[in-house]
């Protein structure tokens, strides 16, 4: 079973999207800040990482920059979909310099959500 | 009674109402914390049902006749969602007679009623009310007024385009900045009343739509706003945002035109953002207008020129370090833009060197 580590300081959005990929038979972990969910990252080593940009103490890109330069390569290659409001081309950028592989953007969908995470997944991980 | 006896007696009773008043303040605090509480559970216990509906299924009928804390939850998720889940929760809403009755209170006596009502219906992101929050852009309340331009906005109707900048003068107004994030939340469908508004508004309606057009990068927005720049009838306001606006678009089609305006106006605001919008775009062929540009009296103008030739690539910087190698203000001000280069790639690539 795939798991998908999920990181938003939102606690509905963050329970929505994990409601949300639950239902695909994924294993998902909530975090509330991009503190814990660095940490939790370190420790369950998920196959994804659904990462809020803006967030208290760390936010999502430095989540990111942070996961890209860590010692562990299996860490380091984790795919990382961002979620977040900031949808200017400037933006982009930045996400993806940082080390985002993909973005969805707030206001946003969650059959969008769940059709880029099931792409960013190994084949067979979602049970439709 | 005595002079002490009465004083017993009024401290006494000052004692007895400081007690009462800390009773009905804790009382109050407990009743408060138990509410919380109680509408806390009711929240947990609903949740789980709107991710269902979500998800596609059955649970309208629970919801329908839910508690009130479950319209807080829905219109805290209802911004951050969009298409069928969006519509999902609107539906929700009107079920339960949110809508109705926000749309009620468009009218109430109290204004904090008409602005909740507004910023509840802009939440539900619907059109239907479109006309009624068009009326509170007039609202004796600049709060009020505030709440419905910002309710226009997320309710997304472009038809409220018009109103929005037409309250930029109205004899009530509102801010710029209100009205500006309003327009900005409508979205690319506003475009088109902004390039209208650019060309037939007021001057406060043209500036704004010359800064908007160019927040949206829109490429075809530059006919009008390199008209708009170009002509010395406009408040200078005006040009600035169409030179700034022009920058943002970045496309080499304004390059002659900023330059012109950089050259040939004798307002340094306006100099100042020609040489900026020309260092955005970045080409090349500004160099010479630029250089010239260093020669300015403003120390502004100087430093936008230096800075935007420093943005034209290796043949802006080669000018720069020529500049640089003379004296006087313009010397100075090359320098300061070479270091300020130098720094920037220190710190993009910090290994190199």
């Amino acid at each position: 079973m795939s798991h998908v580590l999920v990181v938003d300081d939102d606690p509905v959005i963050a329970d929505l999207v994990a409601f949300r990929l639950g239902r695909l038979g994924l294993q998902v972990s909530v975090e509330f800040d991009g503190e814990a969910g660095l940490a939790a990252a370190r420790q369950l080593h998920p196959d994804l990482i659904v990462l809020d940009w803006m967030m208290p103490r760390m936010n999502g890109l430095q989540v990111c920059q942070a996961l890209r330069s860590d010692a562990d390569p299996q860490l380091a290659r984790t795919p990382v979909l961002l979620l977040t409001a900031k949808a200017q081309e400037p933006d982009l950028e930045r996400g993806f310099a940082a080390g985002a592989t993909d973005f969805v953007t707030k206001p946003f969908s969650t059959r969008e959500l769940v059709s880029r995470v099931t792409a960013a997944l190994p084949p067979g991980s979602v049970v439709e | 009674m005595t002079q002490t006896g009465a004083v017993v007696v009024a401290s006494s009773v000052v004692t007895g109402l400081v007690v009462v008043l800390l009773l009905s303040v804790g009382a109050a605090h407990v009743a408060r914390r138990r509410r919380e509480q109680r509408n806390a559970a009711r929240r947990a216990a609903l949740v789980p049902l709107v991710y269902t509906l979500l998800d596609g299924e059955e649970a309208g009928a629970v919801l329908a006749g839910a508690p009130a804390v479950l319209d807080e939850v829905v219109l805290h998720l209802l911004p951050q969602l969009r298409g069928s889940d969006r519509k999902v929760l609107q539906d929700l809403l009107v079920t339960r007679g949110v809508v109705e009755r926000a749309a009620a209170d468009l009218t109430a006596r109290a204004a904090w009623r008409r602005g909740r009502a507004a910023m509840l219906l802009g939440s539900t992101a619907s059109t239907a009310h479109t006309a009624g929050l068009i009326t509170l852009l007039a609202d004796r309340s600049s709060q009020v007024r505030c709440a419905a331009a910002r309710a226009l906005g997320k309710a997304g109707d472009v038809a409220a385009a018009p109103h929005l900048l037409a309250a930029l003068t109205a004899e009530r107004t509102l801010p710029s900045g209100v009205v500006g994030m309003a327009l900005l939340d409508l979205g690319t469908a506003a475009l088109p009343a902004l390039r209208e508004a650019l060309t037939s508004g007021t001057a406060p309606a043209r500036a704004l739509a010359a800064s908007l057009l160019g927040l949206h990068g829109d490429l075809h927005g530059t006919p009008a706003l390199t008209l708009t720049l170009a002509d010395d009838g406009q408040p200078v306001d005006v040009r600035r945002a169409a030179a700034e606006a022009l920058g943002r678009i970045s496309s080499p089609r304004a390059t002659d035109p900023l330059c012109r305006a950089l050259t040939f106006s004798a307002e340094p605001v306006l100099r100042h953002a020609a040489a900026e919008a020309l260092g955005r775009i970045g080409d090349p062929a500004a160099a010479t207008a630029l250089v010239a540009g260093m020669a300015a009296d403003d120390p502004g103008v100087r430093a936008a020129c230096a800075d935007a030739l420093g943005a034209l690539g290796p043949d802006g910087r080669s000018r720069l370090t020529q500049l640089a190698d003379g004296e006087g203000p313009t010397a100075g001000t090359a320098r300061g833009a070479l270091d300020a280069l130098a720094v920037r790639s220190a710190r993009l690539h910090p290994m190199a060197g």
